[in-house]
């Protein structure tokens, strides 16, 4: 369990510290003035950063900027673009907070638009890479093709970062919602229940896009391997 | 397949087992605020113009803009020698120009 101070009140006259019990982040409030602990839930924190509250901003940064970061780099394979793509999902989050409805949790709501804007910046490679392929065509080839050499995942044991190069290789070769569902549940942790959330889909349907997530990768590495 | 070769992928699909979450950078939190402060561009972010509909719907107005000049333009070039051909007559008739007032130094006419 980790505990730490935010670093502004999210109410006035009071200091905040928060941690998380079993993932669910926990606020408890020290008003200065009543001398009184409250306890703040989630709601209280969205309100804290619909209004602008820097604290609250950079509270919700401190606490998921890692597990965006981690569901981003599983999914574009580069941990410079991954940083980009998580920064920009935080730059979502401050600009259209207004539009969340609180329907699901936050960190749903994150992971969503970590995966969409992870899954964007793919889309917009691979027609940089198309483009790239016709300026060559037709002889203006001074520009690289955007190849991305073999990713290595900083999480990954040194004795198994060949075997883990060749898993992202294949993975990156995934339709988009089975990578989706493959890296939140084996890189992200994320049970079946949670990743459907994210994807708003049923339970059912992941596990369906998991299998044939495994059997696509199994395919892909007899197929090399053989 | 044989059995190293089922090993071998088996020992690659199971090497994300256990694997370790990936960090953020330290200054992350920095960083973004400087993004943020500078103006937010995203990353692969195209122009409204460059997608494929607003393409299309430029192109399908451009023809159709090509096509109403054309047969507007037929129309007109129909009625406009219609116009031109009435201006000339009552023209003629006004001055009294006739086919024999077309050579007026024809020396051969009145012989």
């Amino acid at each position: 369990m980790q505990v730490r101070f935010l670093p502004g009140p999210l109410l006035k006259d009071s200091i905040t510290l928060s941690f998380s019990i079993y993932k669910q982040p926990i606020f408890v409030s020290y008003s200065v003035k009543t001398q009184t602990f409250q306890l703040l839930n989630e709601i209280e924190l969205i309100q804290g950063l619909r209004n602008g509250d820097e604290s609250a901003f950079k509270y919700v940064v401190d606490n998921y900027k890692d597990r965006v970061f981690n569901t981003a780099i599983g999914i574009v394979q580069n941990a410079e673009d991954a940083e980009d793509v998580a920064q920009e999902v935080f730059i979502q989050v401050y600009r259209s907070i207004h539009s969340f409805k609180g329907e699901s949790k936050l960190s749903t709501w994150l992971y969503r638009i970590a995966t969409t804007r992870s899954l964007d910046l793919l889309r917009s490679r691979k027609s940089k890479k198309r483009f790239g392929f016709i300026q060559r065509l037709f002889g203006d080839g001074n520009e690289p093709l955007y190849e991305i050499p073999d990713f290595n995942h900083p999480g990954v044991a040194l004795d198994r970062k060949e075997n883990a190069a060749k898993l992202f290789k294949a993975i990156d070769q995934l339709p988009e919602n089975q990578k989706t569902a493959f890296t939140l549940h084996k890189l992200e942790d994320l049970s079946y229940q949670e990743v459907s959330e994210v994807m708003q889909t049923s339970i059912a349907a992941v596990e369906s896009l998991m299998h044939r997530a495994k059997q696509n990768l199994r395919k892909m590495l007899e197929k090399e391997s053989g | 397949m044989n059995k190293e070769q089922n090993k071998k992928v088996e020992d690659i699909l199971s090497s994300l087992d256990g694997v370790q979450k990936a960090v953020a950078s330290d200054f992350f939190y920095t960083r973004l605020k400087a993004r943020m402060e500078k103006g937010y561009e995203p990353v692969g972010a195209k122009s409204w113009v460059l997608r494929p509909v607003y393409a299309m719907a430029a192109l399908v107005v451009v023809i159709l803009v090509n096509a109403a000049v054309i047969f507007s333009g037929q129309n007109n070039t129909r009625e406009d020698t219609i116009a031109d051909t009435d201006t000339f007559q009552s023209v003629a008739a006004e001055y009294a120009l006739n086919d024999n007032s077309a050579n007026l130094y024809d020396l051969n006419q009145d012989k």
